[in-house]
């Protein structure tokens, strides 16, 4: 049986890759899926730590997490839409009409 | 009892949140279901009612004696209520704001309402958050509306760029909150914050469980916009619509702070937690200092009267970080003199945005220094408010700003390890004085390069004239608030 700290493991890796996808990709969409790669591994991390506890509760706050994280992308991806619409870009680097 | 495991009681204790989030419902199915192109004043009205039965309930609940509902997912104490209240004040003043605004641009954004409602009820729900998890829903529900709100003048370039931005740095400020929740919870094993509070060494000391008390600090610390988690602050509130800027600035700000509090009284209220002997006190300390100063000194070069407001907003969150550093050396007493500026600055933002949003026209927003020029001779009144509610960001006497700076730098000083931290934010006020008059002196002193315009609304007027005479209010008889603020301070569970 794999023991349970090779799967929080796992969940850090992801997570790590999914802050550093946020942080150094410039597309919108790939910021995007890099966000949902955090909310999947606090997902992994979270069934680790249910079953190295036998607790189910674990499990159920999953479930919320998976909920939440449709919402995020629905809404993530009507806002990309809506700017795409706008200025023709996915790329946040030409997001720069209020820098200064 | 009832199957769902708990007393049915409980609802009436919960009527704020149920009314509000119900409401949210129907105006959304109301906005779907309606061929109103025009401007949708019914809904509007149907926002100030629920607000306005929220707001009752809540009054009714102040006597109530604090406890834990809902399997202690929620917690009702007077301290959730002040909190509560000022939220439903500053979303009932937005409301105020939206209608005449969005008629004189042109952009009908009927389901503006229905957001409004359904953002307050995740404000509600985080600052009752008695627990992790309704904590991230709190947050999850609040956050997710208010990208939309911002986003909701899709016709306009910079309303759909900080919509993008706001969602991204918020959506990954909420992925570190769930990592972060995931940590504490798979180490300490429980999700509710009294019992993460009361947990023993070894749980505490390890450090897996600290990294993931820090997701979740630094989590909360990009909803207030604490530098330097900040960077998404002035492109949200300079893109938002401006009634949206005034309603996003002023309730997530006290929204994240109520959550704030309780979890540095309750689940990390340990001082064997994080940094050094004093807990958390040094992080929020360099936290506080980094954000004053930084959103102070920025807002010294903008030219933009909007974009200058939304840093003085995020110096605000710096002025009350201060608060939260002494709570950490003084203790609760620390929380009233917070809430009373949680107040005050709920009142000006709404306020000093408002009459951004107030002054211009269809397609020609007033935002650059330039266009505020000569403003006191075309409209002595408008002119008078802004001075007063500059004048209360800055902390200038008679008014609410400048009591609760008063108030809180006092009560601060009760510990002497803060004298520094004290001295920095009293340096800080004076800097923000000199932008803000900056705004004074263009209104009064310059000669108007174009000719002034302003939007005709009666609800923007009545808004503006509410949210000055509260702040002028509050400045000059604060004894009263101050003592419900006392009360709410005290009774955190």
């Amino acid at each position: 049986m794999i023991p349970v700290s090779h799967f929080l493991a796992l969940g850090a890796v992801l997570f790590a890759i999914g802050v550093l996808g946020v942080v150094i990709r410039r597309n919108a969409i790939i910021v995007l899926m890099s966000i949902e790669l955090m909310l999947n591994a606090a997902n992994l991390t979270l069934l680790a730590f249910g079953r190295a506890r036998h607790d189910a509760h674990f499990h159920a706050l999953a479930f919320l997490v998976i909920a939440v994280a449709a919402a995020e992308a629905a809404v993530g991806l009507a806002i990309v839409v809506g700017i795409f619409r706008n200025r023709h870009a996915a790329n946040l680097d030409e997001l720069t009409l209020m820098k200064r | 009892m009832n199957a769902l495991g708990f007393d049915t009681a409980q609802l009436g204790l919960a009527a704020p949140l149920c009314i509000v989030s119900i409401g949210g419902l129907v105006l959304l199915m109301l906005e779907a279901f309606s061929r109103e192109r025009g401007p949708r004043t019914h809904l509007a009205a149907l926002t100030l009612v629920v607000l306005g039965l929220a707001a009752l309930a809540f009054v009714r609940s102040w006597s109530a004696p604090p406890q834990a509902i809902f399997h202690s997912m929620l917690v009702v104490d007077r301290f959730s209520t002040f909190i509560g209240l000022l939220i439903l004040v500053g979303a009932g003043l937005a409301v105020g704001l939206a209608g005449g605004f969005m008629r004189e641009q042109r952009f009908e954004f009927g389901e503006f309402y229905a957001l409004v409602l359904l953002a307050t009820s995740g404000m509600l729900t985080l600052v009752q958050a008695a627990d992790l998890v309704s904590l991230f829903i709190g947050l999850e529900t609040m956050s997710l509306a208010v990208y939309v709100l911002t986003g909701s003048w899709r016709r306009n370039a910079k309303s759909s760029e900080a919509a993008m931005k706001y969602f991204l740095v918020g959506a990954f400020a909420s992925a570190l909150l769930i990592y972060g929740i995931a940590l504490v919870y798979g180490v300490g094993g429980s999700t509710n914050l009294a019992a993460i509070g009361a947990l023993e060494t070894p749980e505490i000391s390890d450090p897996v469980f600290l990294i993931g008390a820090l997701f979740i600090f630094i989590a909360l610390a990009f909803k207030i916009a604490a530098v330097p988690f900040h960077m998404w602050a002035p492109d949200a509130y300079e893109g938002a619509p401006t009634p949206v800027t005034a309603f996003m600035a002023a309730t997530v700000k006290a929204a994240g702070f109520g959550a704030l509090l309780r979890l540095v009284a309750t689940a990390f209220a340990r001082p064997e937690l994080t940094l050094g002997s004093n807990g958390w006190v040094p992080l929020v300390s360099i936290l506080a200092i980094a954000t004053m100063t930084l959103g102070n000194v920025a807002a010294l070069r903008q030219e933009s009267v909007k974009r200058l407001l939304a840093y003085s907003s995020i110096a605000h969150a710096g002025y009350l970080l201060v608060g939260v550093a002494a709570l950490g050396l003084i203790g609760p007493e620390a929380r009233g003199p917070i809430l009373y500026y949680l107040a005050a600055y709920t009142l000006t933002t709404v306020g000093s945005f408002g009459i951004v949003a107030w002054y211009g026209t269809h397609g020609d927003e007033r935002h650059s220094l330039d266009d505020w020029a000569g403003l006191a001779t075309a409209h002595p009144a408008g002119a008078l408010a802004m001075t007063l509610l500059l004048l209360s960001l800055g902390g200038i006497p008679p008014t609410a700003g400048f009591f609760g700076k008063f108030y809180l730098f006092k009560v601060a000083l009760g510990s002497p390890a803060l004298l520094p931290l004290i001295l920095v934010a009293v340096a800080n006020s004076l800097i923000s004085v000199f932008y803000y008059l900056r705004v004074v002196t263009a209104m009064y002193f310059r000669e108007e390069l174009r000719p002034v315009t302003v939007v005709r609304s009666t609800g923007m007027t009545v808004t503006l004239w509410i949210a000055t005479f509260g702040t002028l209010a509050l400045g000059l008889f604060p004894g009263w608030l101050v003592d419900l603020a006392t009360q709410a301070s005290l009774f955190v569970k």
